[in-house]
């Protein structure tokens, strides 16, 4: 099937303590970007961070790429290292971004949150579900969703996000661009 | 051949089509942006008469091999044939009109209707449907119901072009001396070019001249629009276009190119060291190939749209079509070009560098899209879509002493392209039929 989640030898669910905690790092990163505090953000990235959006492509189940709907090779939204996300803040950062004023209007949401145990010592896999709204101008509306699989380390009591996937389901983009992170 | 596509009537034109495009005196109606009217007559005289691209032949090698695009709003399969050329078919079924093919690219053997199972392979031929005993009972001849096959196909270095139209002149008369141009992107390095895998699909609420007009001459907007995202990746502002001490704005049968000639100045904004060093590296092989002038326009400050709706960027490789739907919203399909010889981490610096750039989540396209919208919008307004807009830079800068092909213009900040695109438009709505599209050209149609 396609955009089946990667088969783990064997998932072994947190405590409801660890769960709690990274729900909240979850709920945490999502306030910071909708507050626009993009460097307190960026401070949760690993320095090895994958921040990995692949474009959603409609192919028959008989023709299916190595992902299924995605590819690794193919057009993405973002397949980011440390050094791309920084370049996209920095836009944000700049007097001279346009669109960005009037800001845009940001609502992120995160559910459906499942955390387990990853392949080496201190690191969870987390699976959610996002919802994004942004609002611009006086009207205009958008939202996405989509589903996500990240690699999380713990580090000094809380986390960095290592590896981040992020699926939409839409094989077109339904508005112009993605002035945020998801 | 009974399966070619039957021509659309063509209408009259609208009486009142020059109230909104005076080229001479460089204005133009922001009417042209939202009427209804104006629409219906492009999709009939220009997007089901015109050239328009539909697929780069690297994304179908392979007998079978698919992928379906628009050709304005008719959705259309481009399919790899097994003598080795392609086919462009209308993606819907003979019979009530379906769609027989919903994915948007892989490799089959035909395509079958989910409807009545008509089944046609990938020559376009109805080879069989479900009872088809009830056909034989009616005296059905099944070679008149293949898949409407579109009037000429026809391919210039690896881009596949398609017109419904069988009055419609080659595509190397339709190109003509833009060719030449076209070549230091496309025909820059032997082997050619090909596309990187998938097509990024977004939703844009302008007009799509406003798009494509963007990328056939105005470099003018990039030193404002775009002065966040060049400070973002490159740390400082854009390269100031007005210091280059040569560049030009060149066009033909409303094609525009305009260019610098600082060889990297596009390639620059993806922030990737490597593929500065990349263009530099076999900038003496372009140069032996194609000679001197045109190995400085390989990755320099450019952009160019071939009438109506295909555009690109050389140096970020970003290659696009605005696809109208509706007077005010456009579907983009963009893709990322690279060199079939380039080494593969070269070819994956490009990828990411033009998804980085110019996507829906590129630092470069945010502004665009921004401005083409709003745009778009105030044209809606009954008295405001009634004024003038102004497109007068550069008026007299024709150069008529050159040995460059096509017609050329002195400096890129210059809205020559943008005055030729809009007249060779109006020349389309105009006319009825293309020999009632008068030849505006006045410079070298030849190239060496």
């Amino acid at each position: 099937m396609a955009n089946q989640t990667e088969t783990q030898v064997e998932l072994r669910p947190v405590s409801m303590e660890q769960h709690h905690k990274v729900s909240c790092f979850l709920a945490r990163e999502y306030r910071l970007l909708d507050e626009e505090k993009f460097d307190e953000w960026l401070a949760l990235m690993h320095e090895d961070v994958h921040y990995w959006m692949p474009g959603i492509e409609n192919r028959r189940r008989e023709n299916l790429l190595e992902h299924g709907f995605y590819a690794s090779d193919h057009m993405a939204y973002f397949d980011d290292k440390l050094r791309d996300l920084q370049r996209r803040v920095a836009r944000f950062q700049q007097p001279s971004a346009w669109a960005e004023n009037p800001g845009t209007r940001n609502v992120h949401q995160v559910s459906n949150i499942e955390v387990y145990y990853g392949e080496t010592d201190g690191e969870y896999l987390v699976h959610s579900v996002f919802q994004s709204v942004r609002s611009r101008g006086m009207d205009e509306e958008y939202v996405i969703y989509g589903r996500r699989t990240d690699v999380l380390v713990e580090e000094g009591g809380s986390f960095k996000l290592k590896k981040r996937l992020i699926l939409i389901p839409n094989a077109t983009l339904s508005c112009k661009n993605i002035n945020t992170f998801l | 051949m009974s399966n070619i596509i039957k021509t659309v009537d063509v209408t009259d034109s609208l009486e009142n089509l020059s109230e909104f495009c005076d080229i001479e005196n460089g204005r133009i109606s922001g009417k042209i942006f939202s009427d209804k009217a104006i629409y219906e007559q492009e999709l009939e005289k220009i997007f089901a008469r015109c050239w328009l691209f539909v697929a780069h032949e690297s994304q179908i090698p392979k007998t079978g091999d698919y992928i379906t695009t628009t050709m304005g709003e008719d959705e259309v399969i481009v399919v790899r044939q097994k003598d080795g050329g392609i086919k462009v078919f209308l993606n819907a079924c003979p019979h009530r009109g379906n769609k027989v093919c919903f994915a948007e690219s892989g490799s089959t053997r035909g395509f079958i209707c989910n409807y009545h199972g008509w089944s046609f392979n990938t020559a376009g031929n109805l080879v069989g449907q479900h009872e088809s005993g009830i056909y034989e009972a009616s005296d059905f001849d099944k070679s008149k119901w293949g898949l409407k096959e579109v009037a000429q196909v026809d391919s210039w270095k690896g881009l596949v072009f398609a017109t419904f139209d069988p009055e419609a002149p080659t595509l190397k008369e339709y190109l003509g001396p833009m060719t030449w141009y076209l070549d230091a992107l496309f025909d820059n390095q032997e082997g050619g070019t090909e596309f990187a895998g998938g097509c990024i699909r977004s939703t844009y609420e302008c007009n799509w001249k406003i798009a494509a007009e963007n990328f056939v001459g105005d470099i003018l907007h990039a030193g404002w629009t775009h002065d966040s995202a060049a400070r973002a990746m490159l740390g400082g502002a854009v390269a100031k276009v007005s210091d280059f001490e040569e560049s030009y704005s060149v066009n033909w049968n409303g094609h525009g190119y305009e260019f610098a000639l600082d060889t990297v100045g596009n390639v620059a904004v993806l922030g990737e060291s490597a593929l500065n060093k990349y263009v530099h590296t076999i900038k003496p092989s372009v140069a032996e190939r194609l000679g001197e002038f045109r190995s400085n326009m390989v990755a320099s400050v450019s952009s160019c749209t071939i009438f109506p709706n295909f555009s690109f960027l050389a140096g970020q490789n970003t290659i696009r079509v605005w696809q109208p739907r509706g007077p005010n919203k456009i579907e983009l399909f963009s893709w990322v070009l690279v060199n079939k010889s380039a080494p593969d981490d070269i070819k994956e610096k490009w990828r990411k560098g033009a998804m980085m750039t110019f996507s829906p989540t590129g630092v470069f396209e945010m502004d665009d899209g921004e401005n083409w919208e709003y745009c778009t919008r105030t044209s809606k307004g009954k008295v405001t879509g009634a004024q003038d807009l102004y497109i007068g830079l550069g008026m007299n800068t024709l150069e008529r002493q050159t040995d460059l092909p096509a017609n050329v213009y002195k400096g890129q900040l210059n809205e020559a392209n943008a005055r030729a695109y809009y007249q060779h438009w109006y020349d389309h709505l105009n006319a009825k039929s293309w020999s009632e599209i008068p030849d505006r050209n006045v410079g070298k149609a030849e190239v060496e």
